[in-house]
């Protein structure tokens, strides 16, 4: 009789799913479809100061290494357009830089930075890496607060195109957990009160204070909980420690 | 001196069952056997069929193909309920015991291969080469 | 790789500091011979060049070791890790597709290490490749079955993705040639890198990172290129498969035959694969000279086309329809028109596939029942020295000579389209060395960088006058090249360009350092033409005209220079050919005959070497030997040719011409001075000529149907109809060259 049960548990540990398929580590797709808002046929061309800006950019590489100037240039098309990165604009950067559009694609896809689809005006990435989930709060409450207040999932975008939530990798900034990036700036040290209201100044418009919120009492920068414990002293002046004779 | 008297009996006995003479010489051009037998049956294509225990088993049953079919004739001739006689599956001749008729039952038609009528399938195998058709004249 | 985009730039600018004079000079002096690298494969000692790969140096010691991202021909990329080797005293395996010798390196290739980093890769590899080997094409000559086979392991420790399932990717359209099966990718790269590196089309790449990584197009679009039917070679799993081949035979099941492509005039040697009686496919053989181990897509995929229009039976034309008959009555009725016509007004044509064999025996022929005129359907000009002379016909400086060019002159060719494995080696020489390329032409996409001069006969005038600036770079050249065209001798002005490139190759030919080369190379387009001109065929079919010519044989001549309307309206036509294409619509009677895979046959490319193609399969149906039908004609025509068998034939060629008695080898023709100088003295001047000097093939459409077979392949027409797809596709248009 025992056995019988420990073949009816072992049978249900080793059932085979024969249509699963990996799951994707990415839920963007690596090849471009063409959608209404998403085309070749989309116009793309940098604005005049955006276009100095590129001849600026080209001019930090040597001659014939101006293909070196793609990321640059793919990152301030897409500042440009939205936060997004349109096909139009990987052309562009093409034939700027006199590089096969494949290479464009190449790099385009490779760097998960480079939104290939629209994405709402505030992209909010939230850190879901270990040392953000085990610090402060953890970030699973803090993504369960953003769904809740945004009423989206991970990789919607609200109906009104204001916010995308994303769940990224580690963004370095570990010490600050859990935190989320929205466009530019980090928001650390979050509680759901904090990430709460941040996101309902984002919607009334206002700009909140990026850098640590309240998780830390509101904390400078990354300094430790209980004070300094080092670099205590005020800075020594220029020369100190220095022999006499230099 | 008897055994002489009796194939000189048998003799005359073949010679009188295959019309004579000249039957006989037919019959032996054409079988390339003599026998003489007595006549069991015929069936509707034709084919006579002799039996004589005197021959020994085996040589005792034995077919006389109609005129009509020629010197090209064939086993495959023979219908399948006198085929059963024919090769000892049963002592009883159709004529005695005929066999029960079914309405499936085709009529008998002997083995056509070898011949002009013989069935060929055609192929289902695509051509490898296909060949060009010259475009019609328009005049 | 200098020339590859990333550093074109550079190469740019180093051309204007140095310029060509500077490179030049610097090509000149010897390069001091290197010191030579001593390292011990297996503890076998063995000394190679300094910059050799550790691959490479155990090659050298007769070790091979498994790759899968390496290539010869390709750069290295170091991806696939398969080819990690132990070296004493380095902590780690190393790569050693991608390591240089280093002085006393001790390399162990069988060690323990080694194996168990082979094994260790080749689970990687295979924990996502999807294990359907029987319903692969590739099974059977598939490196990574071979290698599991030798190097791997019997199990994985990859059990996860008994649960999960693994990887797939999604396939790729690149068009009717290349199927994609990209689960089985196991993204080596080689057919990135060909695309950029040889094909020069920037069209393949990869999109994403990690495991999501895939390599394709990332937009959908053709992979258009005249030699992509190569990565299908190169791909050394499933993923990039033939598409007319899928699922039709398995590698052990083909018998391999080596032949020689007819399908362009450079010849490349191919190997056809035969099963039942029937070509399966056709592969590349490697062959330094010609064609290294590449094949254009019309050698590779025309074959459907020996399956198609074939003619099977012998037709004669009763009341103005082809009727089939027998070869007796076709025999009688070619008879019949040969006794009714005055002798000296039979002629025959010789068509692009004709071999050696079959135009010696119709020379012969019409020798023999008294007809003079024998001629070819290109045309090339013959007021000059015209063919007396072999250098003034064939591409003098051999296709290997193309590497060692300094200045290359394009005039009224696209060698991309009428030669395409000339036009990877000239981007060959372009990307490993400094050469200048100059096109007179129409601007063509060559795959590569050149200066255009523009079309007009006044940029060949001032180029012969030595007054355009392009003379310079020539002039200080060490190792000029002038490459014509066919396509701009066809008109009635051709002897005028013909004239005038031959004075800037006699001037350039004077001032020459290097006393052997050669400069002066005419691209032909036909596999035919050198041959036919070797056994004294007259170029073009004007004489047809001329002569009035009452019986004219036709070998295969189908590219419709002979029609109803350019000959005497009453002559009769004989075809001698493969293919229901031009000729056999214009016919009298038809003869039947054997394609290119279907005889044993001699070829003579544009180089003037003479090559060998055997017989794979039999001709269909009633078709014959080209050369038998001819022979056994000839007996009816009461003219009997004296020779039985193929060695007769061929030691009747070899009585013509000593070439044909060398199978495979170029010989060096001389006399470019005489030739020049018999060309001079009949000198008329040089007129103005109005039209463009400019070839036929513009786009890659035009590549594909060219010859009667491949104007009878479907996979060609399917090439045609999606190469205009294409153009409607906004992903597919020219891209602006760097």
């Amino acid at each position: 009789m025992l056995s019988s049960v420990r073949k009816q548990l072992l049978s249900s540990a080793v059932k085979r799913y024969f249509h699963a398929s990996v799951l994707a580590c990415s839920d963007k797709s690596f090849v471009h479809r063409d959608t209404p808002e998403n085309n070749s046929n989309v116009p793309f061309d940098f604005t005049p100061e955006n276009k100095k800006r590129c001849e600026l950019i080209i001019s930090n590489y040597p001659k014939g290494h101006e293909a070196a100037a793609c990321i640059p240039l793919l990152d301030l098309a897409q500042r440009q357009n939205d936060n997004w990165l349109p096909i139009s604009a990987m052309h562009k950067v093409a034939e700027i830089l006199k590089m096969p559009r494949m290479r464009v694609y190449e790099v385009a896809t490779f760097y998960t930075m480079f939104n290939r689809e629209p994405v709402g005006k505030y992209f909010v990435q939230i850190c879901t890496t270990t040392p953000c989930i085990l610090n402060g709060v953890g970030s699973d409450a803090i993504l369960e607060a953003i769904k809740q207040n945004l009423g989206i999932d991970v990789g919607h975008t609200t109906k009104d195109k204001m916010f995308t939530l994303a769940e990224v990798e580690c963004l370095g900034a570990c010490v600050n957990a859990p935190m989320v990036q929205i466009n530019d700036d980090y928001y650390e040290d979050l509680t759901v009160d904090d990430i709460n209201r941040i996101l309902n100044d984002l919607k009334a418009g206002k700009k909140p204070k990026p850098g640590p919120q309240s998780g830390q009492n509101g904390r400078f920068a990354s300094e430790p909980k209980n004070g300094l414990t080092s670099l205590t002293e005020p800075p020594r002046g220029p020369g100190f420690g220095v022999r006499p004779d230099l | 001196m008897a055994s002489i008297i009796k194939v000189i009996g048998n003799v005359r006995r073949i010679i009188s069952h295959n019309n004579g003479i000249i039957g006989s010489f037919l019959k032996m051009f054409r079988h390339d056997d003599l026998k003489w037998g007595t006549l069991v049956g015929e069936d509707k294509y034709g084919n006579k069929y002799y039996e004589n225990n005197y021959y020994f088993f085996g040589k005792n049953r034995w077919v006389s193909y109609p005129q009509s079919s020629g010197f090209d004739f064939d086993a495959s001739e023979i219908p399948p309920e006198w085929h059963r006689w024919m090769h000892y599956m049963t002592d009883d001749p159709p004529t005695k015991v005929p066999l029960p008729q079914r309405k499936w039952m085709a009529d008998h038609t002997m083995n056509l291969t070898g011949t002009s009528r013989e069935y060929v399938p055609y192929s289902t195998t695509r051509p490898k080469i296909q060949s060009w058709v010259p475009p019609k004249s328009s005049d | 790789m200098l020339r590859l985009w990333p550093l074109r730039q550079v190469a740019k600018v180093q051309n204007v500091l140095g310029g060509l004079t500077q490179i030049a000079t610097k090509s000149t002096q010897p390069a001091p011979a290197p010191e030579l690298v001593e390292v011990f494969i297996d503890d076998k000692q063995v000394f190679v060049e300094p910059g050799t790969t550790v691959l490479q140096a155990c090659a050298v010691a007769g070790v091979e070791i498994p790759r899968f991202c390496y290539h010869d021909r390709l750069s290295i990329a170091g991806n696939c890790r398969m080819c990690l080797v132990e070296v004493e005293r380095s902590p780690k395996p190393v790569a050693s597709c991608a390591m240089p010798v280093m002085k006393g390196m001790k390399v162990k290739t069988d060690s323990p290490m080694t194996r168990k980093a082979r094994e260790g890769v080749m689970e990687f590899l295979l924990m996502n490749h999807p294990l359907d080997c029987p319903i692969c094409d590739q099974g059977g000559e598939c490196d990574l079955q071979d290698q599991s086979m030798a190097f791997g392991s019997d199990r994985s420790r990859f059990t996860d993705n008994a649960f999960t399932g693994k990887r797939a990717v999604e396939d790729k359209n690149i068009g009717p040639l290349i199927k994609t099966i990209m689960t089985r990718c196991i993204q080596c790269t080689r057919c990135i890198r060909f695309a950029s590196e040889i094909a020069g089309v920037d069209d393949l790449g990869t999109s994403g990172r990690g495991t999501d990584m895939q390599v394709g197009t990332y937009v959908e679009k053709m992979f258009k290129s005249e030699l992509s039917g190569n990565v299908i070679d190169l791909c050394p799993v499933g993923a990039l498969t033939s598409k007319p081949y899928a699922f039709t035979a398995r590698p052990w099941e083909i018998r391999k035959v080596e032949s020689i492509d007819v399908m362009d005039a450079v010849g490349s040697n191919i190997v056809v694969g035969m099963r039942t009686n029937e070509v399966m496919r056709v592969l590349p053989r490697v062959n330094e000279d010609i064609n290294e181990e590449w094949i254009s897509d019309k050698t590779r995929f025309a074959y459907d086309g020996l399956k198609r229009q074939r003619l099977t039976t012998p037709f004669i034309n009763v009341d103005g329809q082809l009727v089939p008959t027998d070869w007796e009555t076709a025999f009688v009725k070619v008879a019949e028109k040969v006794k009714k016509v005055d002798p000296k007004l039979i002629a025959g044509v010789a068509g692009s596939t004709a071999d050696a064999e079959a135009m010696v025996c119709l020379k012969d022929m019409i020798n023999r029942l008294g007809g003079e005129l024998l001629c070819t359907e290109d045309s090339f000009p013959l007021n000059r020295s015209g063919i007396d002379f072999r250098s003034n016909y064939i591409f003098n400086t051999t296709i290997g000579g193309i590497e060692q060019a300094d200045v290359v002159l394009l005039i009224g060719t696209n060698p991309r389209l009428e030669a395409p494995l000339i036009n990877a080696r000239i981007r060959k020489t372009w990307i490993h060395s400094e050469v200048c390329v100059g096109v007179l032409g129409a601007p063509v996409d060559l795959s590569y960088e050149y200066q255009y001069l523009g079309d007009s006969f006044i940029v060949l005038k001032d180029l012969a006058a030595g007054t355009h600036p392009m003379c310079k770079a020539l002039a200080s050249a060490n190792k000029p090249m002038i490459i014509l065209g066919t396509d701009c001798l066809q008109g009635t002005e051709n002897g005028v360009i013909y004239n005038a490139v031959k004075d800037i190759a006699e001037r350039l030919r004077k001032n020459l350092k290097h006393k052997d080369w050669k400069i002066f190379n005419l691209l032909q387009k036909n596999a035919s033409q050198v041959g036919a001109l070797d056994l004294g065929y007259q170029p073009g079919v004007s004489g047809l005209k001329a002569l009035q010519a009452e019986l004219i044989f036709l070998l295969g001549a189908d590219a419709g220079t002979v029609s109803k309307d350019k000959i005497n309206p009453s002559s009769s036509v004989i075809y001698i050919g493969h293919h229901g294409d031009y000729g056999a619509q214009i016919a009298d009677v038809v003869l039947p005959a054997a394609a290119y895979t279907e005889k044993d046959a001699i070829y003579v490319n544009t180089e003037g070497r003479v090559q060998l193609a055997r017989q794979a399969v039999n001709p269909p149906g009633m078709a014959r030997h080209d050369w038998k039908i001819i022979r056994a004609l000839s007996e009816i025509l009461g003219v009997a040719l004296p020779y039985d068998k193929l060695a007769d034939v061929r030691a009747r060629l070899g009585e013509i011409s000593p070439t044909f008695d060398q199978p495979g080898q170029v010989n060096e023709s001389g006399f470019e001075a005489q030739a020049y100088q018999l060309q001079t003295e009949i000198k008329d001047p040089i007129v103005n000529v109005n039209t463009a000097i400019s070839p036929t093939m513009l786009k890659l459409k035009d590549f594909y149907m060219t010859d009667p077979i491949s104007r009878a392949s479907l996979t060609m027409a399917k090439c045609i109809q999606a190469c205009k797809e294409s153009e409607k596709n906004p992903y597919s248009k020219q891209e602006a060259k760097a």
